[in-house]
């Protein structure tokens, strides 16, 4: 106990959870739009995570996948599956996933919470609800950005269960189920495997 | 306690793969992922701690929270 600093307020921050930051990071890039041809070279040219969890299994195939993959190619199928109004086969919108309750639309709520939390959503066209959004939201929690520094875990994790958790498991099974899907399958089972460690490790602290 | 639980979420996070090389923030941050994390993470300062490659960092332009 007496070993541990109380506050440390430019604690660097610890690799794990920098991690967590990155992978938050680029799934709402890969969510957010089609990757281009510049980021599927650098996901191609990545290297593997150590072990042999689910996430590295997860890793090693969008890995390979995007050494095939060209960007017009993930251009057509990002629109395929989420272009549209109102049509798509995979909606991209956790209101959709988490179901639009009497106390509020989800997306007013996650705008509420963002600003308690000191965040402002600012995109003008990007619903704050968008799967994207929730994942940026959860990388600035994660590693701090956009002015402010990490969140404390509670903090963290109760963005995660209000916004994240009921809809992202059910988006990325979506997703993964789409016929439309090829690329974004292997993006799916990135997310889901990501998603389980961390509704595992909220629970865990 | 907390040390416990603490740890135990670390161990947790690093076993599944998550720190170490740190393999996505070559993605994201454009860095090789072997480029001595060490220093930079003691060294991290405000500008240090989250880097953005330039298209990650185009998209922030446009989903900035």
């Amino acid at each position: 106990m007496a070993a541990v600093a109380p506050v440390a307020m430019h604690r660097a921050l610890a690799a794990e959870e920098a991690a967590r930051a990155d992978f938050y990071a680029l799934l709402a890039r890969l969510l957010g739009s089609a990757p281009d041809g510049a980021l599927l070279q650098m996901i191609a040219h990545a290297g593997p995570l150590a072990g042999h969890s689910e996430l590295a299994l997860a890793w090693r195939t969008l890995v390979d996948a995007s050494s095939a993959m060209d960007e017009n190619a993930a251009g057509d199928e990002y629109q395929a599956l989420f272009g549209g109004l109102g049509k798509s086969p995979v909606s991209i919108y956790a209101g959709h996933y988490s179901g639009a309750v009497a106390v509020g639309h989800p997306r007013i709520r996650v705008q509420r919470d963002l600003e308690a939390l000191g965040l402002a959503h600012r995109s003008t066209t990007q619903p704050e609800d968008h799967i994207a959004a929730l994942f940026d939201a959860m990388r600035v929690l994660a590693a701090g950005g956009a002015g402010r520094g990490p969140a404390k875990l509670e903090e963290q994790r109760r963005f995660f269960d209000a916004h994240v958790k009921p809809a992202a498991g059910k988006f990325f099974a979506t997703l993964a189920g789409a016929k439309e899907a090829n690329y974004y399958r292997r993006v799916a089972a990135l997310g889901a495997a990501f998603l389980a460690i961390e509704v595992e490790s909220f629970q865990l602290d | 306690m907390k040390t416990t639980k603490s740890t135990d979420r670390r161990n947790f996070l690093l076993a599944a793969g998550l720190g170490g090389a740190g393999v996505a923030a070559a993605v994201v941050t454009g860095r090789k992922p072997a480029s001595k994390p060490k220093e930079e993470a003691v060294a991290a300062s405000k500008e240090a701690k989250y880097r953005e490659s330039e298209h990650i960092r185009k998209y922030y332009e446009t989903t900035k929270v």
